[in-house]
Parts: structure tokens; sequence; C-alpha cells
């Protein structure tokens, strides 16, 4: 960018900012007001965060399904939404964020997923978002992906999955799931979340067998897919991006098998290959980068 | 907070904000070859702007007036302003992934809660006479007040750079003792992350510059216009003892109990040794 444009774009933005200031509407992010009884749900970007939403909007409202247009009244992100309006939902809240480790975030969900589905789903994310163009080759997003270079607010995913278990792993207020363990047995995940919502005192939760169906179906790709066709043009995530491209993907794992190249399957196992194994992720690159990522874990991102 | 205080914090932000004088804080613009001194409160970070400043600049010796523009603040300036200034930034943030080089000043936490109990009194958030255990209490868990409390309990801070940064290149972690007890040694060692070259003179130069008495000399002629004391008490120094091991005849021994119980792992790990029989009675380790 010309500096000269980038000083139109700062001004501009401080403009928009002293406006939003004026009129009390800023928008929360990492600045979002937190009371002791919050809970957080938290990933890395592309990591089933928004099924996660649907889940447990469902399964905790049960006055009408959960929809594109409800979900930020009832399971909110932080970056989207004023601040304001979020101090105002009933307590206590539930809020979705990107945040790596926040150290005043009283109780966190936490959702982790295979990196090397993550970085083809964000992949895609990204074309949608216009930030890349349909002819960017998935090889070259790759090193970038590790490098953390998009949302690097959030960090890499490893600094994000890293920060949370490293600080919070073993902590009675936190519980991690793996996407993967969630598709395969949606209602054993959802009996986890349950229990660790009871422990903390949030409001109870019927979780008997047809309640959690209900929950899992309601939140069924296919439905989710067919909202987002409704609802895409209004939903605060979506209304800028490219309505060609979806937002609900595959919903599947594995993917990364016949999307990703041999070398960025490799180039991501040499990277976190330590951390992934430590996850449950098995490696496929070899006894090779495995070693690599172990050393890895201790160098520079570059 | 009462409807006016509201209004007033209303009117301030609309205020710096339309002027363009929001401090950047947390939403400083990183460039990569910015330098962080990163610490938790009261931990000698100021010293080492000091140092860092006199070791870098050869030209103007640090003072608190010129402080803000050689080794600037991330909580004072507006990002606009930042980015014309020198980069070796002074953060109290917990782990960043943004920062690309840290250097993390750590120190031991029993002194940590003595200087901070005093700086709290300085800056009128305790009142004269506040018992020293009740405030503990509230520093371990990191109930004290909500711009320090944001960033986290000490333990917090130190672990969430430690476990993430550790063994990077850009990032390195120096003990406050250590720096109190060869500075010289220290500041040579941090020459290849500053990319300077530690000759003796130029270490010797800044190690004099920012001596505990020359920083306080200082402070009696410039706390009245420094940003950071300038409102504070201005019977209580910002600079205090600068020494390591106060807290043997300032806590309690409940109060060192306290402390090593909620932290004595990460303590031991960093090289602090316990003086209670922690292992015996401890519980849960309390964030």
């Amino acid at each position: 960018m010309r500096p000269d444009q980038d000083r139109v774009q700062r001004l501009f933005g401080a403009l928009a900012q002293a406006g939003r200031v004026l009129t009390g509407r800023q928008i929360a992010g990492r600045g979002v007001t937190v009371f002791p009884d919050d809970i957080f749900l938290v990933s890395y970007p592309r990591s089933g965060n928004t099924w996660t939403r649907f889940l447990l909007g469902n399964l905790i409202y049960h006055d009408e399904p959960v929809t594109f247009s409800n979900i930020e009244s009832r399971i909110p992100e932080i970056y989207f939404n004023r601040d304001r309006f979020l101090r105002q939902l009933p307590r206590p809240r539930m809020l979705k964020s990107h945040e790596s480790f926040q150290p005043h975030y009283p109780r966190v969900i936490y959702i982790v997923r295979d990196p090397r589905d993550v970085a083809v789903s964000f992949y895609h994310h990204h074309v949608k978002a216009r930030n890349i163009p349909d002819t960017y080759p998935l090889s070259s997003f790759v090193p970038r992906f590790i490098a953390g270079e998009f949302d690097d607010k959030f960090g890499s995913w490893r600094d994000n999955v890293m920060s949370w278990t490293a600080l919070r792993g073993d902590h009675p207020d936190f519980v991690m799931l793996r996407y993967e363990e969630m598709k395969i047995d949606t209602a054993a995940a959802l009996r986890r979340i349950v229990a660790f919502l009871e422990r903390c005192s949030y409001r109870n939760i019927d979780s008997s067998p047809a309640v959690l169906q209900r929950a899992i179906a309601l939140s069924s790709p296919e439905r989710m897919r067919a909202l987002e066709k409704q609802e895409a043009g209004s939903w605060v995530l979506t209304k800028q991006t490219r309505s060609d491209k979806p937002f609900v993907r595959s919903a599947a794992s594995g993917g990364w098998k016949s999307q990703l190249a041999p070398e960025s399957v490799a180039a991501i196992e040499c990277a976190w290959g330590h951390l992934m194994q430590r996850l449950g992720y098995e490696l496929v690159s070899g006894r090779n980068a495995a070693r690599a990522g172990a050393a890895s874990d201790r160098r520079e991102r570059s | 907070m009462n409807r006016l205080g509201r209004i007033g914090t209303y009117l301030k932000t609309v205020a710096s904000t339309v002027l363009g004088r929001t401090p950047a804080g947390r939403g400083l613009t990183v460039f990569p070859d910015d330098i962080f001194l990163v610490s938790y409160f009261r931990s000698g970070s100021t010293w080492s702007r000091f140092l860092l400043g006199n070791l870098i600049q050869q030209d103007e010796p640090v003072t608190f007036n010129n402080m803000e523009r050689l080794v600037p603040v991330i909580y004072n300036l507006p990002d606009r302003l930042l980015r014309t200034l020198p980069r070796i930034l002074k953060s109290h943030e917990c782990f960043d992934p943004r920062y690309p080089r840290v250097v993390y000043i750590a120190r031991d936490p029993r002194d940590v809660a003595v200087s901070f109990y005093f700086y709290n009194l300085k800056v009128r958030v305790i009142p004269d006479g506040y018992p020293m255990d009740e405030f503990v209490d509230r520093f371990v868990a990191a109930d004290v007040v909500s711009y320090a409390d944001r960033v986290g309990s000490w333990q917090d801070h130190v672990l969430s750079w430690v476990r993430l940064r550790e063994g990077h290149p850009g990032f390195r972690l120096v003990r406050y003792e250590d720096l109190l007890a060869d500075p010289g040694k220290e500041l040579t060692n941090l020459a290849g992350v500053l990319k300077i070259e530690p000759t003796p003179a130029r270490i010797e130069r800044a190690v004099r510059l920012s001596s505990a008495s020359h920083m306080q000399s200082l402070e009696k002629e410039q706390s009245k216009q420094w940003v950071a004391t300038r409102d504070s008490r201005q019977d209580i120094p910002f600079v205090r003892e600068a020494t390591s091991g106060g807290w043997r005849n300032k806590l309690s021994t409940s109060a060192i109990r306290t402390i090593e119980q909620a932290w004595g792992t990460t303590m031991k790990d960093l090289g602090y040794h316990l003086v209670m029989d922690v292992d015996a009675d401890r519980k849960v380790v309390k964030r």
C-alpha cells in the first residue's frame, strides 16, 4: 500500500472510531467488558466455533431454534457486536472469542481442530472474504498460515492453542474439546460441556437424550447450510463477503488428506508436529518431520 | 461507577478519540523489527528503560522527561505518534503473539508484592495503613485494580511469556535480581537481540546513567512532570529501594505463605528459593 493511501485509510479509521465513540457504539473486541460469571467459547478461527454456538444455543434455549439471525443475541461473538449491547444481555453470558490466552476470561470452553483441516478451511474463508483471489495457490497460503500472518492478533494456530493449554490446561475453569471428537460423538461432547457448565454454576441445562438429539439435529450441516442461504446477506460475519462461497463448508474432518499437497502437510507437521501429537493428531510426514516438529516448538517462527 | 463518573469517562474517551489522543495500548500497531520490554508491574521495567535507552542512545542521557520519547510506553501516547518514535517499547501486556522480539524482566513476586503495595499507596488505590496481608491476598488473586488485573496474576503473566516463547531467538528472560547483581553482564547478553556492539565503555555508561541514586535524584526534580507520577502522592517515591529481598522484613509469615502456596512451583522454576514448606500444606494451586 502506498504511504498516502495508508494515511487516508488511517484517517477514515480514526473518524469512524470517533463516530462510534460519540454514539456509544464501540465494538467490544479485545476490550470487551468481562463479568465474573461469563463463559467464553474460544477457538482459533475455522475450528468449529459457529457449529458449537449452534449446538449450545439449541441446547440452552428451547423457545425457538438457533438461526444466524438470533445467534448474536444468544451466544454472541465479540468482534462484531458493541460492548454496550453485550453488557445488556441476560447474565450469565456465553461469548464467542478467538483470542489467544486472556487471563481475565473467567471460564473457558476451548475448541481445537487439526491444523491441517484448519489450513484448508481458513484458505477458503480468506477467498470468501476477498483477502486472497480465487487463483491463489493453497500451497502458497500454507506458509503464511504457519507464520500466523492472517488475523495476527489471534496468533498462529500454535500460539493460540498452546497459550490456552499451557496456561489453563489443568485448571477447573477450563475445558478443551477436539472438533474431531465432537464430530464422532456429538452427544458425548455436549454432555462434557454440560458437566462443565454445571460445575461453574451456569444456568440449569436439561441434557436428556431427547434434548441433546434436538440440539444436534437443529445444528446439522444441512440445516446450517440452508439457513446460511437465507440469512448470509444479513449476518454480521458474512454480509460483506462473497456470496458465491459458503461459510458453512464441508463440516468434516480429514479433508486435508485430499486437498493439501504433501509439502504443505510436511510444512505444518514440521512447524507444529510436537504440539499436534500431544493433542492426538497423527503425523503422516514421517519421522523426520516429527523430529523437526519437536525442535520447531523451541524455534522462532520466521 | 456512579453516573457522573460514567459521563466523565465518556467525555474523556470522546475527546481523546476526536483529538486522536487515545493511547495505543493493546491496539498498538506492531512492526516486524520492534523490540518490547515486557514485565509485570514493579519488576524493574522503568530501570530497564533507563538501561536500554542509555545503552542504545549515545547522545542524550535518559531522564524522566525524555523517556516517553526515547523508550516509550504503549499506554501513554497514541499509535500515530508511536509510529514515529524509536521502537523499543515498554509494555505490561500478558502474552501477545504479535510481539516479535521481547526482553522479559521477571522479579521475585514477594518483592513485587511489597513494591506494588507502596506503588498503590502512591497512586491512591489503597489508603495509608491498609493491611499488607489483605493486599497480598488481592495481589495473589489478581484483584487489585482493573488496569493491573486485566494482564493477569504475576504467575499468569510470567508463564504466558515463558511457556510460549522460551527458546525462541527473539525472546530473552532476565531476572531483576541478576540485573541488580551484575547489570553489565546482563546488558552484554542482551546486545545481540538489541543489535548493538557491547563495548565496555558503552555498557559502563549505560549502567552509570541508570543507577538507583541517579534515578532517585532525577525523580526529585522531574516527578511533577513525568506522566506516570505527576498526579500521584509526592510523599512516596516511585523509585523505591531498588534492591532485592526486602520482603523478608516487610511481609508477614502468612503473606509469604500465601504467595509461595499460590506460585511456589513457578517461583522455584525461576530460581527463587521458598522459605515455607508449602508442599506439605499445598492444596489446589490458586490462580
